[in-house]
C-alpha cells in the first residue's frame, strides 16, 4: 500500500521509512505526439482546424512539470526536485522521453497527473541558463521565467493567398489598464499553466520499469468548445490574454494516456 | 634521505620530458588548465571539446598562431595570410566595413577570390551551438572525417582557394621550423612536432578565450547601470512579440548571448539561389533561405549585416525588419509580422530600438591586451 503523501525528494533518492528499494520500480513517461489520430508530421499544409483554417506545425516545444501518481483512497506520490521539470521538443526524440525514477514505489496507481507549463514555483527567471530550455524564456517585462510552450505554426483560410506564421505561445498573460498591449501599463499577471490529470491503471512492480505513454493531441489546441481562430490574433498571443486563456482552456482537453508498456 | 628524494624527483622530471609521445598526444599532466570564468547570467554549459581541454599553454600557442601570417606556409610578404587578416579584434574580429583592403567588409583570400559569405562575428563562441558558420556546416553533428568544430576550421581556412589556398604539410613544415614553436608545441601538446591538428587545436583554444560579457547592457543586468529612457523603451521593444519581438530568435535578457544560435529565414528574399544556406546542409524545404541567427554583440563595430552584407548600417537593418520584410513559402514562422512587411516601427522607435542595441556594446571586448597580436612572435627577438 502507498502511503499518503508521500514525497519523493529527488528522482534518485532512497524512500522515506517503511519503502526499501526492493519495492519500487522505474516509470519512464513517453509524450507522442498526433492530430486527429495520427502522428503529427511537421512542416506539411495537411490540418485543417473545426473553423476550416489549414495549418501546418514547424516547432513544437513545451515544459510539463509537478508529475504526480495517485492510487485509489487519496494516496498519491509527488515527483520533485531535480527530476520536477520535463521539457520537450517535439522535433527531437530524445526529449520524448521522460525517466521519472528509480524509486518509485511499487503498487497499483489509477492516475496521473502533472502540470502543464511550470506553476509560480518552479518558473523562476534564470532557473535555466543552458539550451534548450534557456531559449524558452519568456520576457520579465512581460512576467518573467519561461513560455509553457512554443508552438510555431503557419496557417490560412480561404481568403488567403499564401499561409501566415502564427506563434501559438503560451506563458504568464498580463493585465493591461489601457487597450494596448503597453508594457508600462500592465497592472497585473495571469498565471495560465493549468493541471492535467489522466486516468491510468498502471501496476509498479518491484524491480521492472513500466513506460507510459502520454499522447498530445495537437490539433485540439484549435478544436472544441473554445475553437481558436488564428485570425483573431493577428499580432500572436504573448501579450493577449483572452487569447492565451482560450488556448489554455482547450489544453486541458489535449492529452491523454496510451496503452502501457511493461518491461 | 632528503638528497634521494630530490634525486628521484629529478629522475621523474627527466622522464616526462624524455618520454617520446605521439604527436597528437593530449596535453600533459604538466600543463595548466585554463579556467574560464563564466559571466553572470551566461551558460554554464561550455562547449569544449573533450579532446582539447584548454590549458595555458594551448592558449597562449593559439594566440601566436592566430596573429601569424606564416599559417598560409609562406613567407614572402605578399603570400602570407593569418586569421587576423580578417578577424581583426577592433572590429570583433570581422575585417570592417571600412576596411583598406576588403572593400564593404568582404574579405578574399590570397588569390582574390571573394569568400561566399561575408564574416561573422567571433564573439562569445566558447557557448556556440548547433554548429559554426552561416550554416552549421561545420558540426559536431557531422561524422569524421567532416568538419565538426572550430578545429577543424583551421585547416579548412588553410586548405581553401576562398582563403589562405594553402597546403597544410607546407604550414606545418614551416611552423616547425620557426625557432620557438616546437617548445610551444611541447608545452601545449607534449611533443615537438607540429601537426596541423595541434595548431587547429591551439588556435581553437585561443578563440574560445574571445569573451565579451561587459557591455552597459551586461552591466544593466547585474544593476549596476541604469539604461536610459530611450534605451529602455528600445529595450522594451526588443523584448515583446507586440514591439520588435526581436527576442524570439536574439536572445535578450534571458539569453544574454544575444543568439540562440539557430537557423532562420528571415524574410530578406523570395528567390534563393545561395548554395550555402541551411537548406543544403540539412535538405529540409523549411530551411531554404535559412541562416544563423548572428550575436547582437558589438553590432557597431560588425557591419556589414547579413550573410551576403546587404545592409551596411544599423538604420538600413532596422528598416528592414520594420517594412521590408518579404514572405516566401520557407519564411521563418518567428517572423509572423510578415503580413505587414514588418513590426512597422515609428521613427522614435526605431532610433530607441538602435539605442538599446547599442547598448550591447563592449569596447573592452575589443581592446583587451589578452585578444590582441602578441608583441612578439616566437622567433623573434
Amino acid at each position: 500500500m502507498i502511503f499518503i503523501g508521500m514525497i519523493l525528494s529527488s528522482c534518485h533518492k532512497d524512500h522515506s521509512p517503511g519503502i526499501t528499494a526492493l519495492k519500487s520500480g522505474t516509470v519512464q513517461i513517453d509524450f507522442l505526439h498526433s492530430v486527429d489520430g495520427n502522428p503529427l508530421v511537421f512542416d506539411s499544409l495537411e490540418y485543417v482546424t473545426s473553423l476550416g483554417n489549414q495549418y501546418m506545425v514547424n516547432d513544437l516545444q513545451y515544459f510539463v512539470s509537478g508529475l504526480s501518481f495517485h492510487a485509489s483512497g487519496g494516496a498519491w506520490v509527488y515527483i520533485q526536485d531535480s527530476c520536477a521539470i520535463h521539457y520537450v521538443d517535439a522535433r527531437i526524440e530524445s526529449s520524448a522521453h521522460w525517466l521519472i525514477a528509480q524509486h518509485l514505489p511499487a503498487g497499483n496507481y489509477d492516475s496521473i497527473g502533472f502540470i502543464f507549463g511550470l506553476d509560480e514555483a518552479d518558473n523562476r527567471t534564470g532557473r535555466f541558463v543552458n539550451p534548450p530550455e534557456r531559449d524558452m524564456f519568456w520576457p520579465e517585462m512581460l512576467g518573467g521565467g519561461y513560455h509553457y510552450m512554443k508552438m510555431n505554426l503557419k496557417w490560412k483560410n480561404q481568403a488567403m493567398q499564401e499561409t501566415m506564421p502564427f506563434m501559438f505561445h503560451l506563458g504568464i498573460g498580463q493585465m493591461y489598464s489601457g487597450t494596448t498591449a503597453d508594457p508600462d501599463s500592465i497592472i497585473g499577471f495571469i498565471q495560465n499553466y493549468f493541471p492535467v490529470k489522466l486516468p491510468v491503471s498502471t501496476v509498479i512492480s518491484a524491480n521492472h520499469s513500466s513506460s507510459i505513454g502520454i499522447e498530445m493531441n495537437v490539433g485540439g489546441w484549435f478544436d472544441g468548445q473554445n475553437a481558436f481562430d488564428f485570425s483573431l490574433y493577428p499580432m500572436g498571443i504573448m501579450q493577449n490574454q483572452s487569447g492565451m486563456y482560450r488556448a489554455a482552456l482547450n489544453g486541458r482537453n489535449v492529452f491523454s494516456i496510451q496503452p502501457i508498456v511493461y518491461n | 634521505m632528503k638528497n634521494a628524494a630530490f634525486f628521484f624527483f629529478i629522475l621523474f622530471m627527466v622522464s616526462l620530458i624524455s618520454c617520446k609521445k605521439p604527436a597528437d598526444a593530449p596535453a600533459s599532466s604538466i600543463t595548466t588548465p585554463y579556467q574560464i570564468t563564466i559571466p553572470s547570467h551566461f551558460p554554464a554549459k561550455l562547449n569544449i571539446p573533450s579532446d582539447n581541454p584548454m590549458t595555458v599553454e594551448g592558449v597562449t600557442l593559439g594566440r601566436f598562431l592566430f596573429y601569424d601570417g606564416r599559417l598560409s606556409g609562406r613567407t614572402d610578404p605578399d603570400s602570407m595570410m593569418s586569421c587576423a587578416n580578417c578577424h581583426i579584434q577592433a572590429n570583433s574580429f570581422v575585417c570592417g566595413i571600412n576596411n583598406p583592403k576588403y572593400t564593404n567588409g568582404h574579405p578574399f583570400g590570397l588569390t582574390g577570390i571573394l569568400t561566399p559569405h561575408y564574416m561573422l562575428p567571433m564573439i562569445n563562441l566558447v557557448w556556440a551551438d548547433h554548429g559554426y558558420l552561416w550554416n552549421g556546416s561545420v558540426s559536431e553533428a557531422n561524422p569524421s572525417p567532416r568538419p565538426q568544430n572550430i578545429e577543424d576550421v583551421v585547416w579548412m581556412a588553410i586548405q581553401a582557394p576562398h582563403e589562405m589556398h594553402g597546403d597544410t604539410n607546407r604550414t606545418k613544415t614551416l611552423i616547425q621550423s620557426l625557432k620557438g614553436y616546437p617548445d610551444l608545441f611541447m608545452k601545449a601538446f607534449g611533443s615537438e612536432t607540429v601537426t596541423i591538428r595541434n595548431t587547429g587545436k591551439a588556435i581553437a583554444q585561443f578563440v574560445r578565450t574571445l569573451i565579451s560579457a561587459n557591455s552597459k547592457f551586461d552591466r544593466f543586468l547585474k544593476g549596476q547601470e541604469q539604461l536610459t529612457t530611450s534605451e529602455r523603451t528600445g529595450f522594451v521593444l526588443f523584448m515583446t512579440e507586440q514591439g520588435g519581438d526581436c527576442f524570439h530568435c536574439h536572445g535578450g535578457d534571458g539569453n544574454p548571448l544575444f543568439t540562440t544560435n539557430l537557423f532562420y529565414n528571415n524574410g530578406k528574399d523570395t528567390v534563393f539561389d545561395d548554395l550555402r544556406d541551411r537548406y543544403h546542409v540539412t535538405q529540409n524545404l523549411s530551411d531554404i533561405g535559412a541562416y544563423k541567427a548572428p550575436t547582437l554583440r558589438n553590432l557597431v563595430f560588425t557591419a556589414p549585416y547579413m550573410h551576403d552584407g546587404r545592409f551596411k548600417t544599423l538604420d538600413e537593418v532596422i528598416d528592414f525588419y520594420s517594412s521590408g520584410v518579404v514572405w516566401s513559402p520557407s519564411i521563418s514562422p518567428l517572423m509572423h509580422h510578415v503580413a505587414t512587411h514588418g513590426v512597422q516601427l515609428l521613427p522614435k522607435q526605431k532610433a530607441d530600438l538602435k539605442a538599446f542595441l547599442l547598448t550591447l556594446t563592449d569596447s573592452s571586448f575589443v581592446t583587451n591586451p589578452d585578444y590582441s597580436r602578441p608583441l612578439k612572435m616566437p622567433d623573434e627577438k
